[in-house]
């Protein structure tokens, strides 16, 4: 059939299926096994939220008192996260914007977009760095009680899912450059930008979470 | 494609999973219970989990 003489092989079907020009259907194995990575980072990631809700619920007030100052703890005094948080939803665009790049072939909007997001990447964990470095001048540490070990396990677990994704962003910058990838074969850079946009909404959903959600105030005697 | 195979019904299903934690929320609310918040979240999050996986059978099954 004229049909299948245009069908693509299995070695060369689209990486996301659904795209217009894959007539098999079906999903790469590279973007398969980043799906149920990412699967499994949700349940991850649901732990640890469950963790600072129960935390915070079972809490007389949040946040709660720094045992050492004897004050409420408080993040009002971080300068970087705002812009952070800008930064890391704007490389979630340029990521796709490389995706699309190579997907019809471009592969100089490829390199350039991939670049960029790669550099906010590093950019964001230094921002972070600078943060809890002016948290720890605060007295805000991880045994700080609960308050400290909550923030500092989920945003550090997020922190260090942006560093993994940065290392998986250089080696896809490292091969685009080398000219391993084109419009038919780029499963490595849909995987990764399935990871990227993972790791940012998770940031997004920390930082309504840690920044945006009202505290709780302590119940009247 | 079968219309019931659509990627976005996978979304369909992630959101059934997800009412099954609001519905414990709900229940336990309604009741006057202590309110398991980690269960709840666990719940709800497993809908997104669910989502995915259902985005991976549908998308990944061949068409022919």
């Amino acid at each position: 059939m004229a049909s299948d003489s245009h069908a693509l092989t299995t070695q060369e079907h689209s990486p996301v299926a659904g795209l217009a020009h894959d007539q098999r259907g079906g999903i790469s194995n590279v973007v398969l096994g980043m799906l149920l990575f990412i699967t499994s980072e949700v349940m991850f990631f649901a732990g640890l939220f469950a963790a600072y809700f129960n935390v915070r619920a079972n809490a007389p007030q949040w946040p709660p008192l720094n045992v050492e100052t004897g004050e409420a703890f408080h993040l009002e005094i971080l300068p970087l996260v705002g812009p952070a948080t800008v930064l890391l939803i704007l490389s979630s665009f340029t990521c796709q914007f490389a995706v699309w790049g190579i997907r019809r072939g471009d592969r100089t909007a490829f390199l350039r977009n991939i670049g960029v997001t790669f550099v906010i990447g590093v950019v964001f964990l230094v921002m972070q760095a600078t943060d809890y470095i002016l948290l720890y001048e605060e007295g805000i540490t991880l045994s700080a009680g609960t308050f400290g070990t909550t923030y500092f396990t989920l945003t550090g677990f997020h922190g260090a899912h942006v560093f993994g994704g940065a290392i998986m962003l250089a080696v896809v910058l490292y091969r685009g450059l080398a000219g391993q990838f084109s419009a038919r074969h780029h499963d490595a850079v849909e995987a990764v930008s399935l990871y990227w946009h993972f790791v940012d909404v998770v940031w997004i959903l920390l930082f309504s979470l840690l920044y945006l959600l009202p505290g709780k105030a302590p119940a009247a005697v | 494609m079968h219309p019931l195979r659509h990627p976005r019904n996978a979304i369909a299903v992630g959101l059934f999973f997800s009412l099954v934690g609001v519905v414990y929320w709900f229940v336990q609310y309604w009741a006057d219970f202590h309110a398991d918040i980690a269960g709840v979240t666990m719940l709800i999050l497993l809908g997104v989990a669910v989502s995915i996986m259902a985005y991976v059978l549908i998308a990944g099954s061949p068409n022919d």
